[in-house]
């Protein structure tokens, strides 16, 4: 076989050959990219379905428990790290800050104060975080919501210990088989989105609070109409 | 009373709109090629939305800088809901539209990429934002719901991916998909090369 010249563009070819890959390759490439979508959207239909099977009878008692708790005046505390940080912001605002049609609750994302995060992560370490919130917040009539994928973060772990040992009703949210989470006695509520998938894990997640949420609200709302 | 029906009602009514998620998949190619091309070409991703799309800006951000799976590449992005000072006090100066629009007048270039997020497609601060950020040159995608609202109306972004559902929380669930799937599959066009370099059509 004949070698390139060197220096020739033959030769720079040889030894570069992405930077002279054919731009014919973009609609093969594009097609494989819609197809992964179609199969991606099909996977979390699935986990959805899944979940509504071996879930929604503990959803809604879980839900009565929140409202309950609720309506003693608790308050919802809300974790988590990474992507579940999000999930968990996501949670308190949809309590506290509703839309016109909703009865706002009080609720509180532990993420959301980095100083107290980074104070905590600098002089202690990063497994107390969450755990020494809720021993500074926590009450008998609240509720602690922690979200994984893994379940299997140290400071979940250590904050449901706190959270179950002053009384808070504790809810879990984890993925896979829910790891370390699914072995905790300190967890009232644990909800698994069963996939091996980080990305399906959490929108299967956010089904989960966002229902958690809603059906939250209309047990609140039909308990609070007993009592009138 | 909350009883197991309610519960089945709320979660199978996400099926429907999460299947016509599909028909999206088409614009979300394009739209993970046109992203791919801006990070080859140095760009960073700029992502904004306000409420609970907040949050999805900063999962977005999270999501590119620090994969989740092992192996892929690290890739510049920013969300700006997190500089709390910035956005209080520009909200309170120059009013909440313009939020975003100043942040991406000071930090953006050209080469970067904006990501405005509106359950409805009414957010007049990200509607702001993917205006300064077209006027800087910028590439702007939007993720919209509902019938897209104005944002979709008025061709606010070059790509605009929509989640087709009036409820707030089924959009939201629908385009934490969207993002991930974005996020995974710019990924697929670094392997090939040759379909990155600018002006490359299909």
């Amino acid at each position: 076989m004949a070698q390139p010249q060197p220096g020739t563009p033959a030769a720079m070819e040889a030894l570069y050959p992405f930077l002279y890959a054919s731009s014919s390759d973009l609609p093969a490439v594009l097609a494989q990219v819609r197809e992964s979508t179609v199969a991606k959207t099909l996977e979390i239909a699935q986990l959805r379905q899944v979940i509504c099977e071996r879930e929604a009878e503990r959803l809604a008692a879980c839900a009565e428990a929140a409202a309950a708790r609720f309506a003693a005046g608790g308050r919802l505390l809300a974790f988590g790290n990474g992507g579940s940080a999000t999930d968990a912001q996501q949670l308190a605002t949809l309590f506290l800050n509703p839309g016109p049609a909703t009865r706002p609750l009080p609720a509180y994302a532990l993420g959301s104060d980095t100083s107290v995060v980074t104070a905590l992560c600098n002089d202690i370490g990063v497994e107390v975080v969450f755990a020494r919130q809720i021993a500074a917040f926590g009450t008998s009539d609240d509720i602690a919501v922690g979200l994984s994928t893994s379940g299997n973060s140290e400071n979940l772990v250590r904050a449901f210990e706190e959270a179950s040992r002053r009384g808070m009703l504790t809810v879990g949210l984890a993925g896979y088989e829910g790891g370390k989470m699914a072995e905790l006695d300190s967890i009232d509520y644990l909800f698994v989105a069963p996939s091996a998938s980080v990305h399906r894990i959490q929108e299967a997640q956010t089904t989960i609070y966002q229902v958690l949420w809603e059906l939250t609200s209309g047990a609140l709302a039909w308990l609070e109409g007993q009592r009138a | 009373m909350t009883d197991r029906a309610e519960a089945v009602r709320l979660l199978e009514s996400r099926a429907a709109p999460s299947a016509a998620l599909a028909d999206q998949a088409g614009a979300i190619a394009d739209t993970c090629h046109a992203m791919a091309v801006r990070f080859h070409q140095g760009g960073k991703l700029i992502v904004f939305g306000t409420g609970g799309p907040s949050t999805d800006a900063q999962h977005v951000a999270v999501e590119f800088v620090h994969p989740v799976i092992v192996g892929k590449r690290a890739l510049p992005a920013i969300s700006l809901t997190t500089d709390i000072a910035t956005v209080t006090g520009t909200a309170e100066r120059d009013g909440i539209s313009e939020i975003f629009a100043h942040q991406i007048r000071y930090l953006a270039a050209p080469a970067d990429m904006a990501l405005g997020i509106s359950s409805d497609g009414n957010s007049p601060s990200v509607l702001g934002g993917l205006a300064a950020a077209r006027a800087g040159g910028l590439l702007t995608i939007a993720l919209t719901g509902g019938d897209g609202g104005q944002i979709a109306a008025s061709r606010a972004a070059e790509h605009v991916l929509l989640a087709p559902s009036p409820d707030p929380r089924i959009v939201k669930e629908l385009q934490v998909t969207l993002y991930h799937v974005l996020w995974e599959l710019v990924h697929v066009f670094f392997e090939q090369p040759g379909v990155l370099a600018p002006g490359v059509v299909a």
